[in-house]
């Protein structure tokens, strides 16, 4: 008897502690997770860029000579000094960037030369990283937006204006992708890549391949499209293909095209934009919207991946870097901008991250490099071969009248509220 | 005596009350709040006292398109119901799946019994996320990535431990002598079984249940992962509203909604079932 009456006393106690800690639990949405971890390569974001970005002559200044620092990152890449080396106090810097988005070698080397720590958090999308700054929390030096965030960040003062004086290696970039849309006078940002958000299909499992965006809804592609969960992109393709405006702020434009969008979702496999072409190329799915790194690295693995620009037209997207307003270590920013902005540091990102890259020095560096390194499969690659290759391939190095044609995201402004629930409206409805 | 123990306990209990208030009350406090707030185009928070937010859950509309002046969309109860389904099937497959385990270590010699413990926390020691990945070459294997299916085997897999532990903690108090006073009574195994092992052992179920359906009803990464963000459930719409929608209002209301749902199935819950008073061998 009384050991009965201690059971049940136990077993209260005990499920009045489950009940507070699965409250707990439910408040906090449980697991510590991040929405769009790890795995994942790239994740480029989108901006719209203005002109072309292929790489000309370079500037005729004095030939840029890469100088060594005697540092080299464990993967054995030779750190180049930094030209020039800024006075820096700090001996951190934060950024918060992009998932997977910034050469390792690039990071690495900025700690060595610099004697720095660099604490890295990433986001997968630019309304996260929005949502994240617009809080408040002021920890972060440097930020990466995209696309029409890049207005919005500039218009709510979340960005401070960058003192060009203290970056003297702009002078690095292609002159029509020296500014992002944005930003349209450089004041905010430093851009850092550029490229286009389109379609690539597997051509030895896709039929009919597509070549406007009204081919999405095929029959042949149901269930068989991975998506970045980007909604402006998505929604404006959809806007595109009924004749409207793809940054349209009438509610009637969008109340309009729901049940396209939303049997076209219905379609859509999977939903990535931290890694797309890992579902390409596992076979998961055999078409994709996606970023154009993405179908690049889906190519190289692949030869029968094949981009396609639609006839209706192309998204364009460009990013950069902006410095957070109140930035903690703001000398240690403008010093990892130069430094990353050199050409024998920026071309680095022709080996990982290979979008369109709007670094002319850096691209007239790798052209006459040989050196070899090792590239992610720890093949030995030289910085000239990855020029080719990337010169070579229209995904990467697409024709100018696709960026004469590119359509841009814009900031939307009070317009806003609508993409979003209708985003949510047919994300949910599935 | 007596006085300076119960300061003494009071004082002990502070920084746990401290904890709670700080980092579990007042944040409820603040969804509450900002659930009945509204946001701006860039998605900061006005607060005010509306209830559009809740209106908007509940699938009233007022901007139908065809003319109608209110109309009703089920599509934020259909999510409601598709969680409440998951966190159901998941609950169901724990037990099923687990008990016997539970009941196998709980009857194990003690050094064995340790063992297996052991083998069942191991994977907790690896991150959630992680794990869950793993999930996916898996599932590709069984061409069952991306599907409703998926996401329940993560949550199944995810879960299962949380199950497992407070129905062995029943079983193993169970003392053996009744089991030999049911023999010795005539019970057949069966009997003993249903008549002497599951009622003793309900509690454990009962706040494994609980363990396993009210986190589930708030995941999101395991249907982002192998459902492909194609399967959205409470968890997923809550997540959306403060990072992709940034419509941290909405996904406030929201949260208060699930809460309350929770709340409300747990109350039922433990009213059927009791907390463990009507266990008694009969």
């Amino acid at each position: 008897m009384s050991m009965k009456k201690f059971r049940c006393r136990r077993g209260s106690l005990g499920l009045m502690t489950a009940v507070v800690l699965a409250l707990f639990l439910a408040a906090c949405g449980m697991p510590p997770a991040t929405p769009n971890p790890i795995e994942a390569t790239v994740s480029a974001p989108a901006e719209e860029p203005t002109g072309l970005p292929q790489s000309g002559t370079p500037a005729a200044e004095a030939p840029f000579v890469s100088r060594p620092s005697g540092q080299q990152t464990a993967s054995g890449f030779g750190c180049p000094a930094p030209q020039p080396k800024l006075p820096v106090t700090s001996t951190e810097l934060n950024l918060f960037v992009w998932s997977e988005y910034i050469p390792q070698d690039m990071l690495d080397c900025f700690e060595l030369v610099y004697g720095m720590t660099i604490n890295r958090s990433e986001y997968s999308s630019n309304e996260e990283m929005y949502a994240k700054l617009a809080q408040g929390s002021s920890q972060f030096d440097l930020a990466q937006p995209s696309d029409y965030i890049i207005a919005v960040m500039v218009r709510t003062g979340l960005l401070d204006q960058l003192d060009k004086s203290r970056l003297p290696n702009l002078k690095n970039l292609a002159p029509a992708l020296a500014h992002v849309p944005g930003d349209p006078n450089g004041q905010y940002i430093v851009p850092y890549q550029a490229g286009t958000e389109s379609l690539v299909y597997n051509a030895d499992t896709i039929k009919t391949p597509p070549q406007s965006w009204k081919d999405l809804w095929n029959a042949e592609y149901a269930d068989r499209m991975v998506f970045v969960d980007d909604p402006r992109y998505v929604i404006g393709a959809v806007l595109l293909t009924e004749g409207k405006d793809p940054n349209t702020t009438n509610p009637a434009d969008l109340a309009a095209i729901k049940p396209k969008l939303a049997e076209l979702i219905a379609n859509v496999r999977l939903f990535d934009s931290d890694s797309p072409k890992s579902a390409l190329i596992a076979g998961d799915v055999d078409l994709g919207y996606v970023y154009n790194g993405e179908a690049f690295l889906a190519a190289q693995e692949n030869p029968a991946f094949t981009y396609v620009y639609p006839t209706e037209g192309t998204f364009l997207w460009q990013d950069g870097f902006g410095l957070v307003q109140e930035a903690p270590h703001p000398d240690a920013a403008y010093a990892w901008l130069n430094y990353m902005l050199q050409p024998d540091v920026f071309w680095l990102m022709l080996r990982d991250f290979p979008y369109t890259n709007p670094n002319q020095a850096a691209l007239e560096y790798a052209r006459n490099a040989t050196f070899k390194v090792k590239d992610a499969d720890g093949n030995e690659v030289s910085p000239a071969e990855l020029y080719e290759a990337y010169m070579k391939s229209n995904i990467t190095n697409p024709p100018a009248e696709i960026w004469q044609n590119g359509i841009n995201i814009k900031d939307v402004g009070d317009a806003l509220p609508l993409y979003d629930s209708l985003w949510t409206e047919v994300k949910s409805g599935n | 005596m007596r006085e300076s123990k119960s300061v003494q306990g009071t004082l002990l209990a502070t920084p746990a009350m401290l904890w709670m208030i700080g980092l579990l009350i007042v944040p409820l406090i603040l969804i509450v709040v900002t659930s009945f707030g509204q946001r701006d185009p860039d998605g900061n928070v006005i607060y005010t006292f509306s209830l559009h937010n809740y209106i908007r859950l509940a699938g009233i509309k007022t901007n139908c398109g065809d003319g109608a002046a209110v109309c009703f969309d089920s599509l934020y109860l259909r999510i409601l119901v598709r969680s409440v389904g998951l966190a159901l099937a998941t609950t169901l497959l724990t037990i099923v799946l687990g008990y016997p385990l539970a009941y196998y270590v709980a009857r194990a010699p003690a050094r064995r019994r340790n063992m297996l413990l052991f083998l069942i926390l191991i994977p907790l020691w690896t991150n959630f996320v992680i794990r869950v990945y793993a999930w996916i070459r898996i599932l590709r294997a069984f061409d069952l990535l991306y599907t409703p299916q998926a996401v329940l085997v993560g949550m199944v897999y995810e879960f299962i431990p949380f199950m497992i532990l407070p129905m062995y903690t029943s079983l193993e108090k169970i003392d053996p002598s009744l089991y030999e006073a049911a023999a010795d009574l005539g019970a057949n195994s069966l009997r003993t079984f249903l008549k002497v092992t599951l009622p003793l052992s309900l509690p454990g179920v009962v706040a494994g249940t609980l363990l396993v359906f009210v986190p589930v009803m708030g995941t999101f990464v395991v249907s982002d992962i192998l459902g492909g963000k194609q399967f959205e459930l409470v968890g997923n719409l809550i997540q959306g509203q403060f990072l992709d929608a940034r419509d941290p209002t909405f996904g406030s209301a929201a949260s208060v909604i699930l809460m309350g749902m929770t709340l409300i199935v747990m109350i039922i819950y433990t009213r059927k079932f009791g907390f463990g008073e009507e266990v008694a061998i009969t």
